[in-house]
């Protein structure tokens, strides 16, 4: 049972590539052509890697793990000491990167047709962004969680003020003033934890806690839990901060906040889970974040019915879907974490197809305000059909994916004791359905009022949408309808971590 | 009566540090007192995590040749802490650059640095 | 035992509490770009006597020549004084 555990060959490559790429696009920049071809193959490589690697850990030691009661192995066993930073790659970790480079090499084929200035920085900013959400779904120590968490913060400032409106400027320098302080705190927090356990790695964390007497400490470890839950707050755009981060969303190009949203999605999981495993039995843990969670629900679809913009309706929208995934990790039962997860995937799927609908709707020269644009399923129909298809999904409607991760809430809330959970959850739903109906019938379906001369000319301000654009929607609807009809694709995936994090807190 | 020793008092100013970063962030109304305010943030929080590691009357934790190191383990210094702080400072570095860079751009767009005229949210 | 780095160390802890109040206090936007490049000085000398000579480099390095660096440069191109 002692055969020697080398570091997995794959776990780098994820994490250099990108870097490569953005360093080496960098250097590229006007050559528009040399651009395109490095940045596309880059994200197929990274697609490739995410399907075909074995799982396995990677240390940065090298050292054997000390066994508890003496002696030392290279084999991870259950009850050893780690002894290091390290980070693993598992069936969660595979099936979520797998998404986001799928949706990585999506972003990139249509900004390299569409960006015109600044394209070299700008394709760098969107891989390093990939960059740190991979690190972070991948991490076992605290010394990782908060350099990836600082790395994402001032990438997000950076995409958004690429916009070059002014409201983006602002919404990135409120975001980054309070990304100090959650940064800050983040550092406090794993000080606080080094000194009351005494190693940074998590596993080592959980076991030294429960293996020696910290009877005095546990305001100590409040004061840990209150940072670690403010620096979740700060990723996701929870409830008290749900305007900064909406207007993240809303101010920036949209195929910009599919990755965006993605990060703040992995960062939710992956902060939560850890979250679980250190603090979860300690009291009034959970109850808090479900207070959050269910919070953040109820705010964001009320202001997303207010909108009249389909772009910050979108982003009303992002934030309360944020509230149904940390729902589903704040249950803390096998179900709860399990669908927590499932509707992160699927979260990030549906709203990519919205998000893409919207772009394509700013390529014919209006905006997306729904005062100023209508009747464009004449101009474009396939476009109101993927919209469509987008929201049926978003709203949980039965052969979309949707409705196959909200089933798996309600009844993980329902099993826990909590049916006002369950009843929260169903009025999100609804109220989904009808703030995107509301916008897709103005937009899509509404009959165009404006005289046939605006029309004319409105046309000679579009510039023409990119067939990859097209590719990209019928390749998101082809999974939405996939992941609908059959859950298990992706369930199996997830069992595993959600198992682990409630029986095994000490395993990865 | 507590005796004042440098560790404590390291510990009080880091304190005293982070509130009045804390207070001057959220409170002060111009932009660029309210970096100046985020510089002394960090630095509070870089006290924080150095002074944890002290050790009275030890050594720096970096082995000399000649010197035996059967002992190095008692006498030391913890050596955790300032690697935490020396990627905090590449972190407020990095920060502080990005929040002058957009502090320009709005103060070129609207012509004053006053936090509550700038960062006035528009009507959506 | 009182000997004199015992003593500049406790002087230096008052020093960068005064100087991070006085900091924010002031009018005058360059005077509080040189106050907080003061500051640092201090904070690097008690990351010395804390025995992590390294953290002293590096903080008397960044925070009295590139912090207050950037900070100045934003001065010049916006505006000194504080507006009432």
């Amino acid at each position: 049972m002692t055969e020697t555990v080398t570091n997995l060959w794959s776990i780098p490559l994820l994490l250099i590539i990108p870097i490569l790429t953005a360093i080496v696009v960098n250097f590229l920049y006007g050559k528009v052509k040399a651009i395109r071809v490095v940045a596309i193959l880059s994200s197929l490589a990274l697609f490739a890697i995410a399907v075909i690697s074995p799982y396995g850990y990677h240390w940065f030691t090298g050292q054997p793990a000390v066994l508890l009661n003496g002696g030392y192995t290279y084999s991870v066993q259950i009850f050893a000491w780690r002894l290091s930073l390290e980070l693993y790659f598992g069936y969660m970790q595979q099936i979520m990167i797998a998404v986001m480079s799928l949706l990585l090499i999506f972003v990139v084929a249509i900004s390299t047709k569409v960006m015109s200035k600044n394209m070299g920085t700008y394709i760098g900013l969107i891989f390093l962004i990939y960059m740190s959400s991979a690190a972070i779904i991948m991490v076992n120590d605290f010394y990782h969680l908060w350099i990836a968490v600082e790395i994402g913060s001032l990438l997000v400032a950076g995409l958004v003020a690429a916009s070059g409106e002014s409201i983006s400027q602002k919404a990135a320098l409120k975001y980054t003033f309070f990304s100090a302080i959650s940064g800050a705190g983040l550092a406090i927090a794993l000080a606080l934890i080094l000194g009351i356990t005494g190693y940074p790695n998590v596993s080592d964390a959980i076991v030294s806690m429960h293996i020696n007497n910290i009877q005095g400490m546990q305001g100590i470890l409040y004061v840990a839990f209150g940072f670690l839950v403010l620096s979740w707050i700060y990723a996701g755009g929870l409830a008290p901060i749900h305007p900064l981060k909406s207007d993240v969303y809303g101010a920036s190009f949209p195929h910009a906040t599919v990755m965006l949203q993605t990060q703040s999605k992995l960062m939710l999981v992956a902060i939560g889970l850890i979250i679980l495993r250190v603090f979860g039995t300690l009291p009034f843990a959970k109850e808090v974040m479900l207070g959050i969670s269910v919070i953040t629900m109820m705010v964001g679809v009320v202001m997303a019915l207010l909108q009249t913009d389909f772009r910050w309706t979108l982003a009303y929208l992002i934030i309360s879907h944020s509230g149904l995934v940390t729902v589903g990790i704040s249950l803390g039962t096998i179900s709860g974490i399990i669908g927590g997860m499932f509707q992160a995937i699927n979260d990030v799927l549906y709203m990519s197809i919205l998000l893409l609908c919207c772009e394509a709707i700013y390529y014919y020269g209006k905006g997306t305000s729904i005062k100023s644009v209508s009747g464009m399923a004449k101009k474009a129909p396939w476009l109101a059909f993927a919209a469509v298809v987008g929201a049926f999904a978003a709203s949980g409607i039965p052969p979309f994916n949707g409705f196959q991760s909200e089933i798996i809430l309600i009844q993980a809330s329902l099993a826990s004791g909590l049916p006002e959970v369950a009843v929260v959850i169903l009025m999100v739903s609804v109220t989904t359905f009808i703030a995107l109906f509301k916008s897709i019938y103005c937009i899509f379906l509404k009959a165009d009022s404006t005289p046939e001369t605006e029309q004319a000319q409105s046309r000679q301000g579009s510039i023409p949408v990119p067939k990859v654009l097209y590719l990209s929607l019928g390749v998101l609807i082809v999974l939405v309808v996939l992941i609908g009809v059959y859950p298990q694709l992706a369930t199996d995936f997830l069992n595993d971590a959600a198992i682990k994090v409630v029986s095994m807190p000490w395993v990865p | 009566m507590i005796e004042l020793t440098l560790q404590l008092l390291s510990f009080i100013a880091a304190g005293l540090l982070v509130v009045i970063g804390l207070g001057g962030m959220l409170f002060l109304d111009n932009l660029i007192k309210k970096i100046i305010a985020f510089t002394l943030l960090s630095d509070g929080v870089n006290l924080a995590l150095v002074s944890l590691g002290y050790v009275e009357g030890g050594i720096v934790p970096i082995l000399e040749p000649g010197s035996s190191y059967l002992n190095f383990p008692n006498e030391a210094a913890l050596i955790f802490g300032p690697g935490i702080v020396l990627t905090n400072i590449v972190i407020g570095v990095s920060t502080t650059a990005i929040l002058i860079a957009l502090t320009m751009v709005l103060y070129r767009r609207y012509g004053t640095l006053k936090a509550s005229k700038v960062l006035k949210g528009e009507r959506k | 035992m009182i000997d004199a780095f015992m003593v500049i160390s406790y002087v230096m802890v008052v020093g960068i509490t005064v100087g991070a109040v006085a900091a924010l206090l002031q009018k005058d936007l360059l005077r509080a770009a040189f106050i907080t490049g003061a500051e640092s000085v201090a904070l690097a000398f008690l990351f010395h006597a804390l025995l992590a000579p390294d953290l002293g480099l590096t903080q008397a390095i960044v925070g009295t020549v590139l912090l207050p660096g950037i900070i100045i440069i934003a001065i010049f191109k916006t505006r000194r004084h504080e507006e009432e």
